[in-house]
């Protein structure tokens, strides 16, 4: 088998990426996909708990390059599908623990049983960004629709360019069309507009988030969760599924298209 | 000369530009053109400069060149009447600014200019995509871009104040052309903030730097 690398990214903390290797994560798993995620947010792990596996924890990711473990037991088994793995960040240690050849290494070991390799990115351009970034296959763009956010993906968007990585998509999350419709939130085509790559999902705002993640139970565990039923699409997405986008008509206008109406009187 | 021709990167990407009049004798000689540079020709911009005399062949030449795997992404021709395509159609005259400039040297990028990006060039730039918040362009020369320019730019770079900035959608927190810097009076405001239905060009005009629409533009030159 040879798997994919995922990699979930954003520039800035705090976007919800985190929360969507984790929905992302168990929604592939639960579509019958082998998976394994790793937190690469050394320092300030938290996938662990979002996943409800914290009391499981006996070695993490630095134990595994470090070699003081072998990955099999680093690999924390999910407790609702036998198709998920957790690899835990250390949180006794910081970034430079591990190195982009490490992680890479690592990566192409987990490729070889894994279907999806799913790495949850720590914010920021530097090294665990880099680490993150270096052995993905795909790499999704978390960003909310805030300005401050969208620029640094855009940042993010060219490091990766220019390290030829082209398979990017992106995941808008925390809409609220109420405030959208208002006019004092950017909308998804704003958003769109600036990054031109192309759009996986759109993730509303959803207050029940912060309880899912205190008992370990992310959105698409929960039926009636209207961001689980979102990840749900993004999972479809990524299996190569065309889903339509909910109340959006996608069909993004291209660059060539806006030049060409220019020139059409 | 042979009757067509494929022109290295006008500003669209490249151009195909035929002057045979009989539909059998383009095909010939497109077959001919295409075999040795059909690659160049493949995810780019392809654009068809057609005469007075053959722009009637339109859709034929379009479907020929559909079949072996070359899009066309507009025609270009002097006047729009009785040329039928289902692509754009173009005329000349509206392409005024940028044809102006043919034969000099011009960079052009194709592509997004992100956050923390810069470019610099000798003479003109032409940027085929958006220039983003907080990427720089720098030209000696006169800067292009086709799309929405939200970056900082300084054309003339070096100190020619005669240099112009043209963009579909001109929304930079700052204009450098020449000697001369114009910022928006606000912190955090931008120079202008109207819905963008207007390509602009920012100049340099009696000691300070003015924005007007093309239209006005192209009249105050003639
Ligand atoms: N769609 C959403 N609606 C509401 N809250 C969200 C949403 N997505 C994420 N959050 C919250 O935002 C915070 C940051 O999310 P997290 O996934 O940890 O971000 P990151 O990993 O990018 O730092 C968390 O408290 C999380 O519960
Ligand atoms: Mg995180």
């Amino acid at each position: 088998m040879s798997g994919k690398v995922l990699t979930i990214t954003s520039g800035k903390g705090g976007v919800g990426k985190s929360t969507s290797s984790a929905n992302l994560a168990l929604g592939l798993a639960l579509s019958g996909k082998k998976v394994v995620t790793i937190d690469l947010d050394i320092g300030l792990r938290n996938l662990d708990m979002i996943l409800g596996l914290e009391n499981r924890i006996v070695y993490d990711v630095v134990n595994v390059v470090e070699k003081a473990c072998k990955i099999n037991q680093a690999l924390i088994k999910d407790k609702r599908t036998d198709n998920l793995f957790l690899i835990a960040a250390a949180q006794t240690r910081d970034k430079s623990a591990v190195t982009s050849e490490q992680i890479i290494g690592l990566t192409n070991e987990l490729k070889k049983d894994f279907d999806y390799v799913i790495l949850d990115s720590p914010a920021g351009i530097e090294s665990g960004f880099r680490n993150a970034m270096l052995p993905a296959d795909e790499i999704i763009i978390v960003t909310t629709p805030e300005i401050s956010a969208v620029r640094d993906a855009d940042r993010v968007i060219g490091i990766l360019e220019s390290n030829d990585k082209t398979q990017v998509s992106l995941i808008i999350n925390r809409i609220n069309p109420t405030l959208v419709k208002k006019g004092d939130m950017m909308s998804k085509d704003d958003v769109l507009q600036v990054l031109s790559i192309p759009l996986i999902g759109v993730v509303p705002e959803d207050s029940n988030i912060v309880s899912y993640t205190n008992i370990g139970e992310p959105s698409v565990l929960h039926k009636d969760s209207n961001s689980g039923a979102a990840y749900k699409n993004i999972v479809k997405r990524i299996l190569g599924e065309d889903v339509p986008f909910m109340e959006i008509t996608e069909e993004k206008k291209g660059f060539l298209q806006s030049i060409i109406n220019f020139f059409k009187e | 000369m042979g009757k067509v021709l494929i022109k290295g990167k006008n500003f669209l990407g490249f151009e195909i530009e035929i002057k045979a009049e009989d539909i059998n004798k383009i095909k010939k000689e497109l077959d001919i053109v295409i075999s040795s540079s059909a690659h160049f020709l493949k995810n780019t911009i392809v654009t068809l400069k057609l005469t007075e005399k053959n722009k009637l062949y339109a859709k034929d030449v379009i479907k020929f060149l559909n079949e072996k795997d070359i899009d066309i992404n507009a025609v270009v021709v002097a006047n729009k009447k009785n040329c039928a395509a289902d692509v754009p159609i173009i005329e000349t005259r509206n392409i005024h600014l940028l044809a102006e400039r043919e034969g000099e040297q011009a960079a052009t990028f194709k592509g997004n200019l992100r956050n923390g990006q810069t470019i610099r060039v000798d003479g003109d730039l032409i940027v085929a995509g958006n220039v983003n918040s907080n990427s720089y362009i720098y030209a000696t020369g006169n800067i292009f871009v086709l799309g929405n320019l939200d970056g900082i730019p300084h054309a003339g770079y070096g100190g020619n104040n005669e240099a112009v900035i043209f963009a579909f959608s001109m929304n930079p927190p700052q204009i450098r052309i020449g000697d001369f810097i114009t910022r928006s009076p606000e912190e955090g405001v931008k120079i202008k903030n109207r819905n963008a239905a207007f390509s602009e060009v920012a100049y340099v005009s009696e000691g300070n730097i003015v924005i007007s629409t093309y239209e006005e533009w192209l009249k105050l030159k003639r």
